[in-house]
């Protein structure tokens, strides 16, 4: 059944033009981990703004378990919030930070200590009760502003780009502990962000946003492997887009500059021979192809550079006017093809995605 | 190179003590000098023993106190509001507070005395009765005139210390965990801004205790006017005076200090 709803909601700010949200519609499960992903200014932190209460809807209705929201003040909401600058309170230490929203409430005093207690274990922070934030890092603040938000059992946890001011190793390690806080709590989470290796490794489901609309709501693998829009498949992962020209389209067969490829007939559906199409595939779709053996979907190209990315090296294949990028797991036993030479690549079928 | 800017700012720094602490300095000397050839406290001692002197300044601190609490009341919601929600009318509510600096003293007074010297009438509708005719209420026309002159150093003050934490933020922090407006504020936003309201109301309490133009044409047992009489009558025992006052002030300071000093919290949080 469904958990959260937000059902046709736009938000205009005032003396705007365009809508900074705009018909968002999402259903979202109990214990379900929802990430928006897009670009700056797409709309993100509004969403969730409004999930909160911080800002209202121009239009349409959020709902939780049932009840209409839409309208309750912030402080009424009972939803944990995280926010990027962590928003700890100076003047008071971690365990009266993570216990404020139960001293709020008017919880005894015996309940809240036992609370904050389980609170500074669930981070490992125990021995941190004392600290001032400021006597902390980056990353033990932000897993107290964690704690803060979940102590008060909120119904709902949000977090706005929780991650982005701390360095690259604590992003990591921290986003997989959050990740595993939520599933240990079942705690129905939506997560911020505009990177997309969070985004995909965390979700059960992504919502990727551009310029205030919803451009596709899908699990990861599905948002990746079968991206709706021009615009999701090139903001999420890295893509090579080929204009191209539709030649026959009952048997799937375009021209790409001089040569000639072969992609699923049912990409070409509805569309005429001499149509101008874009066909993108990703960089890790390609392969080099050595035996002589493969007569399909082949490039040939000079290898232009070559960037060696740990895991993969991402060649930049020149191919008449195309740069083409393919990706080749990376092998101690094989050396990466050496710039200036000429390489042969193909690609299967199934790995190309025609956008029209 | 670094060094050499160093030293500069030392040398920066030392004028400016300098500028600072001389003419204390000097005063206090010239204090010590009322018997001739010879330095002792006698001044102090003279100064002392006139009971107008405890009078006038324990006035002066009952109304600087008062000046406080009113201007604490009145400034706060509002530079908390401006910076939260009407950041449009920054400007607007920056000049109204600046206000002071341009108008003179003495035109605020007979401004005051044309107001709430006679019945206050809008459109001929009776509002309010000479306030200056009584005593208690010339008090609180007093303490209101003095509101208005701390205006600039409350406002800057609170203002600067809103800035230096992010305010919104916070708040939202605060309200996401249940917390209502009244909360926010006393729970967050006051406890973070003890040191700004500290300076606003250190500043204050020195004006009040000094100002002599409003006090004297009110004819309230200000010790500005006293002080302004002594200095007439008795140099030496004025310069005593204004070292004791200068001790007073901070020692008054000191005191808030404490008091509203809550457990260990550090003055300078943050990094
Ligand atoms: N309070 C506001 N008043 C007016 N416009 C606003 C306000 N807040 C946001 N906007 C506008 O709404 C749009 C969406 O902003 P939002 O902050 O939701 O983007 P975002 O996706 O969170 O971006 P980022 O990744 O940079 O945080 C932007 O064009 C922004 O300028
Ligand atoms: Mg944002």
């Amino acid at each position: 059944m469904t958990f959260l709803a937000l059902t046709n909601v736009c938000k205009v700010f005032p003396n705007a033009t365009t809508p900074a949200v705009d018909n968002f519609n999402l259903k979202v499960e109990r214990g379900e981990f929802i990430s928006f992903l897009g670009p700056s200014g797409c709309g993100k932190t509004t969403t969730l703004r409004m999930v909160a209460g911080f800002e209202f809807p121009t239009a349409g209705a959020i709902t939780i378990d049932g009840k209409d929201i839409t309208g309750v003040r912030p402080n009424q909401r009972n939803i944990g919030m995280v926010f990027q600058s962590y928003a700890l309170f100076p003047n008071m230490t971690v365990a009266d930070n993570i216990g404020f929203g139960l001293k709020v409430k008017g919880t005894p005093k015996a309940e809240i200590k036992q609370r904050v207690a389980e609170m500074l274990t669930l981070i490992k922070l125990e021995q941190l009760g004392g600290r001032y934030p400021y006597q902390l890092s980056g990353g033990q603040q932000q897993r107290v502003a964690l704690a803060r938000a979940l102590a008060i059992r909120p119904q709902l946890l949000l977090l706005d780009e929780p991650l982005s001011a701390l360095d690259a190793k604590i992003r990591v390690s921290l986003r997989n502990e959050i990740r595993a806080i939520q599933r240990q709590l079942g705690i129905t989470t939506i997560y911020v962000t505009h990177d997309q290796e969070e985004a995909l490794s965390l979700s059960d489901r992504v919502v990727v946003m551009n310029a205030g609309v919803i451009e596709q709501i899908g699990a990861p693998f599905e948002v990746y492997n079968f991206p709706k829009t021009a615009f999701v498949a090139s903001f999420v992962g890295t893509l090579n887009i080929f204009d191209a020209r539709v030649d026959d389209p009952a048997r799937g067969v375009l021209r790409l500059a001089d040569a000639t490829i072969l992609v699923e007939p049912t990409h070409l559906s509805g569309l005429r021979a001499g149509d101008a199409v874009k066909v993108a595939m990703r960089p890790e779709m390609i392969h080099i192809e050595s035996t002589g053996a493969v007569d399909e979907n082949v490039l040939t190209g000079v290898v232009e550079n070559v960037a060696f990315l740990g895991a993969v090296a991402r060649i930049h294949l020149r191919v008449g006017e195309m740069t083409v990028l393919v990706d080749e797991f990376n092998n101690p036993h094989l050396a990466v093809p050496a710039v200036g030479s000429t390489l042969t690549c193909y690609f299967a079928r199934e790995g190309c995605i025609v956008l029209s | 190179m670094s060094q050499r800017a160093g030293w500069f700012a030392w040398l920066i720094f030392v004028i400016g003590a300098l500028y600072f602490i001389l003419p204390l300095f000097g005063t206090f000397v010239f204090s010590l000098q009322k018997v001739r050839g010879s330095l002792g406290f006698s001044a102090y001692e003279a100064a002392f023993a006139n009971p107008d002197f405890l009078r006038t300044f324990l006035f002066s601190s009952l109304i600087a106190a008062l000046t406080i609490i009113v201007s604490l009341a009145l400034i706060v919601p509002t530079a908390f509001w401006v910076n939260l929600r009407m950041p449009r009318w920054r400007g607007v509510v920056e000049f109204i507070t600046l206000l002071p600096f341009v108008i003179p003293a003495i035109v605020l007074v007979f401004g005051v005395i044309r107001t709430y010297g006679k019945p206050l009438t809008l459109f001929g509708i009776p509002l309010l009765p000479p306030l200056l005719n009584t005593e208690l209420s010339t008090n609180i026309v007093l303490v209101a005139a003095y509101t208005v002159l701390s205006l600039p150093y409350m406002y800057r003050a609170t203002d600067n210390g809103l800035r230096a934490m992010d305010v919104r933020t916070l708040a939202e922090a605060a309200q996401s965990l249940g917390a209502n407006w009244f909360t926010v504020l006393a729970r967050v936003i006051l406890p973070n801004l003890r040191t700004a309201l500290l300076s606003g109301a250190l500043l204050t309490f020195a004006i009040v205790i000094g100002e002599y133009t409003i006090a004297a044409f009110l004819a309230r047992p200000m010790f500005g006017p006293y002080l302004q009489l002594q200095v007439r009558n008795r140099a030496y025992e004025a310069a005593a005076l204004t070292i004791v006052a200068f001790a007073l002030t901070w020692v008054a300071m000191g005191i808030i200090d404490l008091i509203t000093r809550q457990r260990a919290t550090p003055l300078t949080g943050g990094r």
